[in-house]
């Protein structure tokens, strides 16, 4: 399982590692096909073992805007089934044929009450992540900031 | 994950009159300075035809798009042409939407690219 290389579970030790395993199962997903939908109920995480999941932000019926390509062992998808109001912020599709770890977030809270331990390493992982994403945002914003400078500046 | 932060490595090349960016890893917002680097020195050079070679399995965000549309300005700017190699038509048609094709055409391959530019 790839749990080990996924940022929410850096800094576990082998037997929170192992309790994770016994929670979760594999799943195949083909090419192209969603796995889930930007405001849907969040009831899963999901890691991807083989091929990828591209995350996007739909606009419009036609538009949509990248956000990401979820590989092997750099990440995980489905983090809004960490925190309320447990709904999915992105829409994420199958790239390629891909398998997938999937953990029921109800099974990762059971652990977080049993070991909260667990519960604060994962959420503190998650943290870590989310003020990066944020980071990257405010970069973003930034950059279409100064190109909208330019551009009325030299139209 | 591709949001984490990361730096590109990106290597000049001339071929003739073309001077080829080949950019690796994928393309977000963390990718101005280095991409925002290469340009300048590629212009400092005193490069009029520039070619971003793309890595074929690189991912390119909405922040890489902002990227490459500051990039593109700024070749506007200075009057130097602009072709895009190694993205897949998935990206073709995003770049088709943003209006990055009107600035750059895309090829198939650098061949192609540095033919047409030249």
């Amino acid at each position: 399982m790839s749990a080990a290389s996924c940022y929410l579970f850096r800094n576990l030790p082998d037997e929170k590692m192992g309790a994770l395993h016994a929670v979760s199962h594999l799943q195949t997903i083909p090419k192209e096909q969603w796995l889930f939908h930007k405001g849907e109920r969040a009831e899963y995480i999901y890691l991807v073992e083989e091929g990828a999941i591209e995350l996007v932000m739909p606009v419009e019926p036609d538009i949509e805007i990248p956000v990401a390509l979820i590989r092997p062992g750099n990440g995980c998808v489905g983090v809004g089934a960490l925190l309320e109001p447990y709904t999915y912020s992105l829409s994420a599709r199958c790239k390629e044929d891909t398998r997938l770890t999937v953990i029921a977030r109800a099974d990762i809270y059971a652990l977080f009450e049993s070991d909260p331990e667990f519960g604060s390493t994962v959420m503190t992982n998650l943290a870590q992540r989310l003020l990066e994403r944020l980071r990257e945002t405010r970069e973003e914003v930034k950059i279409h900031f100064m190109n909208l400078i330019q551009s009325a500046t030299f139209s | 994950m591709a949001m984490q932060q990361h730096t590109n490595e990106i290597h000049l090349e001339a071929q003739g009159a073309v001077t080829i960016l080949d950019i690796r890893g994928d393309i977000t917002a963390f990718s101005e300075s280095a991409l925002g680097d290469a340009y300048r020195k590629a212009s400092e050079q005193g490069a009029g035809k520039l070619l971003l070679k793309i890595e074929k399995e690189a991912y390119i965000n909405s922040g890489g798009i902002a990227v490459l549309i500051q990039i593109l300005a700024q070749t506007r700017r200075k009057d130097q042409r602009v072709a895009i190699t190694g993205i897949s038509e998935h990206f073709k048609k995003i770049f088709n939407m943003v209006g990055i094709t009107k600035f750059a055409d895309v090829f198939e391959s650098t061949e192609l690219a540095v033919q047409a530019l030249t």
